[in-house]
């Protein structure tokens, strides 16, 4: 019921000795409310005057607000410690994402991360207001009332004793037999609630094929069905609170029966009963109240375990080991990788037996049909992605590297993808990204320089104008000009890592970038991943890959002097047309 | 108060509804009723029957009545309970249904523009999402709301009857409950919740933007600007949280306290009503004890109704969406076959815009012919495609099919056109039953026909469940190549005369596209082809080239004559061929 990494929270120890103490405080109010109000209403049957019972009358308000109030101090006691929790869990989360980088959001999608910073800590939020006070108050005040009953009629109080572990097993037994159904059908269902999203997003096709409008009927069919099942399932699920209503009801109703015979043959005297009376409910409230939330907060309890896995994951260590600086790259550097291994999972080799030395200001293309293992190498070689430990050696000027994701070696190198991500923001921040302190001129000289000008002259606010997801759309032709920009912008960065730039691009951009492109590639140590073969002519060597390998190397006329892989694949490429 | 009406003024989503399902709305408000009122009516019959039995009543069977009614209480609670809660649910499923597809009618009229309108699938999604917003509107609101107020309306008249003054004062006293806190609760968590929405919406926008962009972030070593940033929207958030819970601890202790004076309340007027005689005071005990289980009925109703301003939002949009059916008067079919498509002199501006698209474009494709299409992107490719199916009006000139107009052929779009995007959908279901979502009627055999066309069924007989196995949510199960060729051979089937070809390969590497090309012209022989397409592979498999630039067509021809004629041709298809250098 309590999960015990609850009690890792810090302070939560101290906290839940409090919340036991206050829940006994609270028991006894409770007690002490239903004692007074009793003895107000026997005053009254007796027929004495108000003024006889004003005494009790008040006493039961004050035991009335204090319980009242206890609950309010215990939430509130409790609510620094869940906003703290919840606060530092989504600054872990944040810096746990900024040290497992990129490929662990290729991996686990966006919105998935996003919910799980948002709305999974949220869910988090209310499990823990939820779950410690609950549980709590169930394990002291039932406690607290019964003894208290016990004393006045013990035969009342051991029935009551009895039947609270039989709720409890009931609830469980069916619960199971609840989650039984629910499981054998979770197949069915899942595809069910799909199906609707599904066959949205697929209108345009279904339009296509000229099926939608019929489709209305099937989409009300299929829901029907969903109802069905649903309905079943809920059936049961909803066995376990009738379970629990029909104890604790029939429960109290066999008490009063039990209370009104022994008035009738006089062993117990009214007061006493309407006590045991009134507190009956109260026994019970604390485990109804648990119940009717805790199917809401498994979510919660998920969410919680969820982040708890995040956090725990293993981040690359060892950072600094080409110190804190960025590298100073210059024409007599070099990297080189010897035996190289990469695997994403343990088992299967991603990339395999990797040889490669770069020098100085080279251009490497690196080809390969599309699965050959190019955009793992460029993210290996940007250090977003750690070769097994042990496996090759990756070494920087002489100096061995346990990875790549090295502070120095990843703030020496520019990297641009098929789609550079262009940040919420203006233009003009979105160039100087890596630049912050940039001034505006020398922005606009790189946006110049990266052809952006005639572009920019038609924008609103020029380099002030936001651009990003939900403001102005921007062309991928233009987005890779403005990633080429942050490169003309900050020339310290001597290395750059291209993945394929231009692949989704039409002939006629991307004929036009080149232009732009092929000025940054001088003076630079360049990684070019690419499918497009005029590319190739650039370049000054080249990694022809295949299925993880590195299967040819040499200098483009060197590869095309004797028939091997670089060949075929050119052919292939080719041929076809 | 205006708000809220206003909200139902031109509503077609939440008020028809109440009306289709009213017996069954019934049932479920009448049993909600009797589980609260077994619960009452179980400590009022207990009070009553101690105080009797405490009289010591010389014959056992003077409490015999109040003896079975206490157990009869005791059954009928939990079981009008199960029962409201099975029929609620149905009750609320059975409208999903019908929203269900109220919705997809609403949404399918967009059909074609969806992906412009509606942007992506997340969009679709929050409109799913909706759905079960309202699902929840009549669970956790209107169920628990209305069967309150109907307590409420019981016990004023049931007190009344005993005593007007009484019955005025609890008027006064259970409205603050039922009426004044649920108004002040929607009152100050209307003003929250639209600020907290828009801290959540910041929040949402800059973790993704952090996220999405998180390559950079790391490469730039701005460790400090990335965690900064987050924390104002946390604190932000945090601060609100705190004044949410705050603001509903006070609120549920505010009521219990009413119910404390409600309770005191009884006590004083027992006193003077119930205390004539004896026999009359026995009621005293019941009438006290009956309050406390109300506590649970009223409490919910604040929570419930401050809910509402979400809700609200829902049901504003969904009643945004354009539920008119259309207009069919005008439709046509084809009576000989397709034998030419024509453009005539086509303008073209979007509305909202003043750049002029199309002027004065003109096109004519014989049955059979095959032409390529390209240009810069915003050219207006896809818009001249969508003139084409029709899915967009000329704002001059004409497009023709044979004689007919295109706009009036809408209903036999199917059998005329058959198109392969950029993204064909793949449903989650089997390779089978997409495939032959081409053709309903077509067999299994004709359907294996088509995929063997395709060259998929080698790869799909490898498959342990082979034609049967499931795709998965929008083909993820499949290559990109390999899900265009499951859309072609659904094209296959449905066997229109005039392709679309919409940039099929975009996303294809070159081997899988040149691949892909060959099949498609192999396969799609006999029709006629009109083929957008981002680069140079695969030209020579089309009769004709266009070029589309500033709103007309700047090079015209076969491929062959352009490579010879045109040197931009030539240098595009060289750069293509990878022999520029």
């Amino acid at each position: 019921m309590f999960d015990p990494a609850l009690f890792k929270l810090p302070g939560m120890r101290k906290l839940a000795v409090w919340l036991s103490i206050l829940a006994v405080i609270e028991g006894l109010c409770i007690i002490a409310q239903a004692y007074y109000l009793s003895v107000a209403i026997v005053g009254l049957w007796h027929l004495h005057a108000l003024n006889t019972i004003v005494r009790p009358m008040l006493l039961f308000a004050l035991a009335w607000v204090g319980r009242q109030l206890l609950v309010v101090v215990k939430n509130r006691l409790m609510y620094p410690i869940v906003e703290k929790t919840s606060g530092d869990m989504r600054r872990q989360v944040m810096q746990k994402l900024y040290q497992l980088g990129p490929s662990y959001v290729a991996k686990t999608g966006t919105g998935n991360v996003v919910t799980t910073a948002l709305e999974g800590i949220d869910k988090v939020q209310t499990y823990l207001m939820f779950v410690v006070i609950k549980v709590i108050d169930m394990m002291v005040i039932p406690w607290v009332i019964l003894i208290y009953i016990a004393f006045l009629r013990w035969r009342e109080a051991l029935f009551l004793l009895a039947i609270f572990p039989l709720i409890i097993v009931f609830m469980i037994i069916l619960g199971y037999a609840a989650q039984a159904k629910a499981d054998r059908q979770y197949v069915g269902y899942q595809r069910m609630s799909n199906h609707f999203v599904d066959t949205l997003r697929g209108l345009p096709t279904l339009k296509q094929l000229g099926l939608s409008k019929r489709y209305a009927e099937n989409v009300y069919q299929v829901s029907e069905g969903y109802r069905k099942q649903t309905m079943a399932v809920i059936k049961i699920a909803m066995l376990s609170t009738f379970a629990l209503d029909f104890f604790t009801t029939l429960s109290i109703a066999v008490v009063a029966v039990f209370l009104g015979f022994g008035l009738v043959d006089g062993t117990i005297g009214l007061l006493p009963a309407l006590v045991i009376l009134v507190l009956s409910p109260d026994y019970f409230l604390p485990l109804r109240t648990f119940a009717n939330d805790y199917h809401a907060t498994l979510n919660g309890k998920n969410a919680f375990a969820d982040v708890q896995k995040m956090l725990a994951l293993p981040v690359p260590t060892e950072r600094l080991q080409l110190g804190e600086q960025p590298l100073n790259w210059r024409a007599d550097s070099d990297l080189q990788l010897t035996n190289v291994n990469f695997s994403y999972d343990g088992n299967q080799l991603a990339l395999k037996d990797l040889n490669i030395t770069a020098h100085g200001y080279q251009r490497i293309g690196i080809i390969g049909a599309s699965g050959s293992g190019k955009s793992t190498l460029i993210n290996l070689l940007g250090g977003f992605l750690s070769p097994a430990v042990d496996d090759g050696t990756i070494a920087v000027n002489g100096q061995t590297v346990s990875h790549l994701s090295q502070q120095a070696w990843q703030q020496s190198y520019f990297y641009i993808p098929q789609n550079p991500y262009l940040f919420h923001a203006t233009l003009a921040e979105n160039i100087a990204f890596y630049q912050p302190e940039a001034g505006l001129s020398a922005i606009g000289q790189a946006a110049e320089k990266a052809g952006l000008t005639a572009w920019i002259q038609t924008l609103p606010d020029g380099l002030n104008t936001k651009i990003g997801e939900g403001s102005r759309g921007v062309s991928g032709g233009q987005a890779q000009r403005i990633a080429l920009a942050r490169a003309f912008l900050d020339d310290s960065r001597k290395i750059l890592l291209f993945d394929e730039p231009t692949a989704h691009l039409d002939i006629e951009t991307e004929a036009e970038l080149k232009q732009t492109i092929l000025p940054v590639l001088d003076d630079h140590l360049v990684f070019f991943a690419t499918h497009r073969l005029h590319w190739i002519n650039q370049m000054d060597y080249v990694l022809v890959m295949d299925h993880g390998q590195i299967v040819e190397q040499g200098t483009p006329a060197e590869l095309a002097a004797h028939n091997g892989a670089y060949v075929r694949l050119r052919d292939e490429m080719v041929g076809a047309i | 108060m205006k708000d809220f009406f206003g909200t139902f003024k031109h509503d077609t989503w939440v008020m028809p509804y109440l009306r289709k399902y009213k017996k069954l709305l019934a049932l479920t408000l009448f049993l909600g009723l009797m589980t609260f009122f077994c619960g009452s009516a179980l400590m009022f019959n207990s009070g009553y029957l101690i105080s009797k039995a405490a009289r010591h009543p010389y014959n056992i069977l003077m409490i015999y009545v109040p003896i079975v009614l206490t157990r009869a209480f005791g059954i009928g609670r939990p079981a009008f309970r199960y029962a409201e809660r099975i029929t609620s649910h149905n009750w609320v499923l059975r409208i999903v249904s019908d929203f269900r597809k109220k919705l997809y009618q609403a949404v399918e009229k967009h059909a074609v523009a969806i992906r412009q309108n509606f942007q992506t699938g997340d969009v679709l999604s929050i409109l799913a999402d909706d759905i079960d917003h309202i699902e929840n509107l009549y669970l956790r609101t209107v169920f628990p709301t209305v069967i309150a107020l109907l307590m409420y309306l019981i016990i004023i008249l049931a007190l009344g009857y005993f005593s007007w003054w009484f019955g005025l004062l609890m008027l006064l006293m259970l409205g603050l409950v039922v009426i004044v806190m649920p108004l002040w609760s929607v009152l100050i968590n209307g003003a929250r919740e639209t600020q907290s929405r828009q801290i959540q919406q910041t929040f949402y926008t800059q973790l993704t933007d952090a996220v999405m962009g998180l390559g950079d972030w790391l490469i730039s070593g701005r460790q400090k600007d990335f965690t900064d940033r987050q924390d104002q929207p946390i604190d932000a958030i945090a601060k609100l949280r705190r004044r949410d819970h705050q603001f509903q601890w006070w609120r549920d202790f505010t009521i219990q306290i009413i119910f404390g004076v409600i309770c005191l309340a009884l006590l004083v007027w027992s006193s003077f009503y119930w205390t004539s005689d004896k026999a009359s005071a026995n009621w005293i005990a019941a009438f006290v004890l009956s309050v406390f289980p109300l506590v649970d009925a009223f409490q919910s109703v604040s929570q419930g109704v401050s809910e509402w301003p979400s809700y609200q939002r829902s049901i504003k949009r969904v009643n945004d969406l354009d539920t008119t059916p259309t207009d069919e008067t005008d439709q046509t079919v084809l009576t000989e076959d397709f034998n030419v498509l024509r453009v005539a002199d086509l303008d073209f501006q979007y509305t909202d815009t003043s750049r002029q698209i199309f002027k004065q474009l003109n096109l004519t494709l014989q049955a059979g012919e095959k032409l390529a299409l390209l240009g810069p992107s915003g050219t207006g490719k896809s818009t001249l495609l969508k003139l084409i199916l029709g899915d967009l009006q000329p704002t001059n000139g004409t497009v023709q099919l044979n004689d007919v107009p295109v706009s009036r052929l809408q209903n036999e779009r199917a059998q005329l056109f058959g198109v392969l995007d950029q993204q064909p959908y793949l449903f989650n279901t089997s390779i089978m039953n997409n495939v032959r979502m081409g053709n309903e009627e077509a067999t299994d055999d004709q359907v294996k026909a088509a995929l063997k066309a395709v060259e998929l069924e080698p790869l799909i007989t490898a498959l342990p469940d082979g034609y049967e196995t499931v795709v998965e949510e929008g083909g993820a199960r499949f290559s990109g190549g390999e899900r265009q060729r499951i859309a072609l051979a659904r094209i296959l089937l449905q066997d229109a005369p005039i392709i679309i070809l919409d940039e099929p390969t975009v996303s294809l590497d070159p081997i899988t596209e040149a691949h892909l090309l060959q099949t498609v012209f192999r396969v799609l022989n006999d029709k006629t082809i009109l083929w957008v397409t981002h680069h140079l592979a695969g030209i020579n498999n089309v009769d004709q080239v266009r070029f589309l630039e500033d709103g007309q067509f700047d090079m015209a021809g076969t491929p062959q004559d352009l490579y010879a004629t045109a040197p931009r041709f030539k240098r595009l298809y060289d750069l293509d061929q990878g022999q520029e250098d």
